[in-house]
């Protein structure tokens, strides 16, 4: 186990170093860089101060050199300065990342808890009405952009309550209530359309399990149906289910821009998007190299546990 | 004569009453925080390094300048400047000298008192003076300062600005809300984020990208001034969310940015929200590439304005919410732009069917028929604003045979095509910090300024320019500049399409909310706020 663990934290390091790489040129292809954009805002350029500005921020160095600095800044965990607002880039970071943080969170607890149970009962009671309401119903989230949801679920409650939840965040150390007022009408909407992904990934594979010989035998020796279908079916099919949600929430630390923005949360995923439009690249490289660490861990995560859920899975044995 | 003698105290008391009654209704109450939504989130909070009213929405509220367009006049002119920081200035030696006489009672938010230093210290970085104490590595409005030869601080209170020639729009300029006093004793790198100034307003909290949230400055120095406890700029990028925001009471004030239809949409939602429409000093107007061919050919250029129809542009893109004009502002709303009879006559306003085919004809002129149709491509910003004009636009020149295509760019690179002109016929929207000739004409059509986007040159437009500039009389001036104005459009320098009115939309219980019809710019310190609730 920990040769397996050693062998995929280096492929996951490799995997990284490519990821750095690729995010470097791909910002640089992009056309025009942070001293258009900086001239941008005041609505001229000046080249000569250009190529003042270009030398003071180091973008004027080959492009060999910019790379190697930004990595060994990285090592050294120096996350460079936002060009954009000439402050550490980690004081822009950091509190953005708890507010997408929590949004994943809640809207990937949504989706479980709303997926894995009606995928459960949906199978268990196929070709049933309920089955077919419930597949419905994951249709319909799988239909429905987030985004779209996200704007009629704010259009009813201004048009039905005059209200909405707060334009401003407030943070649940500050005043939990209300914290949780404006997260859990997003975390819906978002959670929702991975919802019904789960919900019809836990329908598929219970399907399969339940047609398994040891299921039958469960049955035939009269175990009770919630014994069979929860413990003995359920912990069986979850290996993919627990893969799906995994890959969701890596999905869903760089995903929510759409939400963040119609919530107006200030999020990590809407701070990405602007960054890209402003060419703040060590924002944009640094952001995009902890959505990538996110997706490492998160895959890592997940195939540990399937030892956990399935015994019958050794890694490093064979 | 005598039936009328029992009704007298009555109304005499009614009359008292209507007297006193609306005066006491309106008695500004002090208190409460007033939140809105900028058009967007501020690059930084320093006025002079940046070019958008989003900077200068956000950052006014923390600045004072040495004079400032007086907030409840409607329209801004030099009738309309009042002091500041500047207790009162006078004109010397002919035009040659501004002096200002410095309040003494003013502390900068960190308790520091504010002295004649600051305005030296400010305006020669703006200037950029050799001696300058400090460099803006963005300094857009350097042009604005060109006439200026020297800034004197002769004691603490008194400062003398130098000129090398006259210039009465100097004082205007200073007035605008690009014009703020710095400190001299914060570095500047700090006020990017962290604004120091002697404004009405302290700041509490700048969370770049999302919220600027300010606090009453209890030692500002007009007394009883503002009335607001705090103001609470809170970014919203999406217009609906905006709406939705306004509609739900978490603003008090939107609409920066936002067109009429937006505004009827907010208040479909909420009939009681108050629609303010107003003039305002952008335009939307047409970059023709002056350095390729065939656009550098008077008839090509003529041809095109001709095409563009005003009156279906109004209808079209601007949905009625836009008035005609030249290359300044038109009156009533502005002070120096064309009479109304002279904008019926520019190019684009006539009958459309007509002006189309003499459009044709010029580019047949020019060598382009339906055999050999001349192939263009339009390019615009990529925000929705441009695009709808500029994809109307297409539509326009298709009808006289033009194969015109639209690219969209993005912002990103919108201002470094524009200042290299990369781009052959493009749509554009100017905003101009003051309505004055100088602000507006050395800095759009002056030959070799880097916000001539068009490539335009003409000596005798820069000789014209140069003489408005020194004449003190108003309106041998205003002749002047609707000369220059005339032979601009003649030209098809860049045909102006029209200037757009602004909306803002605020709920009743806020009072003093001021808008400018000839400028967004000058009108944000919003220290007379107040809200009755």
């Amino acid at each position: 186990m920990r040769t397996y663990v050693a062998k995929r934290l280096f492929v996951a390091g490799v995997t990284l170093l490519g990821m750095s790489l690729l995010l470097f040129v791909l910002m640089r292809l992009a056309p025009g860089n942070i001293t258009d954009i900086i001239f941008e805002s005041a609505g001229y350029v000046d080249e000569a101060d250009r190529h003042r500005l270009e030398a003071e921020l180091g973008i004027d160095k080959p492009l060999v050199v910019q790379y190697g600095r930004w990595l060994g800044d990285l090592l050294r965990g120096e996350l460079g300065k936002s060009y954009r607002y000439d402050l550490p880039a980690w004081q822009v970071i950091k509190p953005r990342l708890p507010v997408t943080l929590e949004l994943a969170v809640l809207a990937m607890g949504f989706s479980v808890v709303l997926g894995v149970p009606f995928g459960v009962i949906s199978a268990v009671r196929r070709g049933r009405p309920l089955d077919y309401a419930l597949r419905v119903v994951s249709l319909a989230g799988l239909s429905m952009p987030a985004f779209w949801l996200a704007m009629i679920i704010i259009l009813t409650l201004v048009r039905s309550f005059g209200w909405i939840p707060s334009m401003t965040y407030v943070s649940p150390l500050d005043d939990l209530r209300a914290n949780l007022l404006q997260f859990l009408l997003p975390a819906l909407a978002v959670g929702y359309r991975s919802s019904a992904l789960i919900m019809r990934i836990t329908r598929s594979t219970m399907l399969e399990v339940l047609r398994e010989d040891y299921i039958r035998t469960a049955w035939a020796k009269g175990q009770r149906e919630a014994l069979v279908v929860w413990r003995h079916a359920l912990k069986n099919a979850s290996l993919p289910v627990v893969t799906l949600i995994g890959i969701e929430f890596a999905f869903l630390i760089g995903g929510l821009v759409v939400t963040e923005t119609v919530f107006n949360l200030p999020g990590v995923a809407r701070y990405l998007v602007d960054a890209i439009q402003f060419r703040d690249y060590p924002i944009v490289q640094n952001l995009a190299m902890l959505i990538a660490v996110v997706v490492v861990v998160a895959n890592l995560a997940v195939d540990l546990l399937y030892t956990w859920l399935d015994p019958r899975i050794k890694y490093g044995s064979a | 004569m005598s039936s009328t003698r029992p009704l007298r105290p009555l109304l005499v008391t009614s009359l008292l009453l209507a007297l006193v009654f609306p005066v006491a209704a309106q008695t500004p109450r002090s208190g409460g925080i007033l939140t809105t939504s900028p058009l967007s989130a501020t690059p930084s909070l320093s006025p002079h390094e940046e070019s958008t009213i989003a900077t200068v929405q956000q950052a006014s509220p923390c600045f004072n300048n040495l004079v400032y367009f007086d907030p409840v006049k409607k329209v801004e002119s030099v009738d309309t400047v009042v002091p500041e920081l500047a207790e009162k200035w006078s004109w010397q030696d002919n035009y040659r000298n501004l002096v200002f006489f410095l309040r003494k009672d003013v502390k900068w938010h960190d308790g520091k008192p504010f002295t004649s230093q600051d305005v030296k210290y400010t305006f020669d970085m703006v200037r950029g003076a050799p001696d300058a104490k400090a460099r803006l590595k963005v300094n857009p409005r350097k042009l604005w300062y060109e006439a200026l030869e020297a800034i004197e601080a002769p004691d603490p209170y008194t400062v003398v600005f130098r000129l090398k020639h006259p210039q009465p729009s100097l004082l205007l300029m200073l007035a605008s809300g690009y014009s703020p006093v710095y400190p001299a004793h914060v570095p500047l790198a700090e006020l990017k984020n962290k604004c120091i100034g002697t404004g009405p307003f302290k700041l509490k909290d700048n969370k770049p990208g999302e919220l600027v949230e300010y606090v009453r400055n209890p030692d500002y120095f007009v007394k009883g001034r503002p009335y607001l406890d705090g103001l609470k700029f809170v970014v919203i990028r999406d217009r609906s969310t905006q709406i939705a925001a306004l509609q739900s009471g978490q603003l008090d004030v939107a609409g920066s940015g936002w067109n009429k239809t937006n505004a009827e949409n907010a208040r479909n939602g909420a009939p009681k929200l108050i629609i303010g429409e107003a003039d305002s000093n952008v335009n939307d107007n047409v970059l023709v590439n002056f350095k390729k061919a065939p656009f550098n050919d008077v008839r090509v250029r003529r041809a095109l304005n001709l095409a563009l129809d005003r009156k279906a542009y109004l209808i079209g893109p601007r949905q009625g919410a836009a008035t005609f004009g030249g290359a300044l502002l038109p009156r009533p709303a502005g002070v120096w732009g064309l009479s109304a009879p002279e904008v019926a006559k520019l190019p684009g306003m006539g009958d459309p069917k007509k002006q189309k085919a003499e459009a044709s004809r010029l580019l047949a002129e020019a060598g382009f028929t339906a055999a050999n149709p001349l192939k263009m491509v339009v390019s615009t910003r990529a925000l929705a604003i441009y695009v709808d004009t500029a994809s109307w636009m297409v539509d326009q020149l298709q009808q006289i045979g033009v194969e015109a295509t639209l690219e969209q760019i993005e912002t990103g690179v919108w201002h470094p095509k524009m200042t290299r002109l990369e781009y052959q016929v493009a749509l554009n929207l100017t905003g101009v910090g003051v309505d004055d000739p100088d602000a507006q004409l050395f800095e759009n059509y002056h030959c070799g300024s880097q916000r001539n986007f068009s490539g335009y040159c003409s000596e005798e437009i820069d000789k014209l320019m140069a003489q408005q500039s020194q004449m003190l009389d108003k309106a041998k001036r205003l002749a002047a500049v609707n000369e220059i104005d005339r032979k601009l459009q003649a030209d098809g320098a860049r045909p102006i399409l029209g200037w757009g009115k602004q909306y803002e939309v605020r709920w009743p219980h806020v009072k003093g909310w001021a808008v400018h019809e000839n400028s967004i710019y000058n009108v944000s310190r919003r220290q007379d706020v107040w809200l009755d609730k």
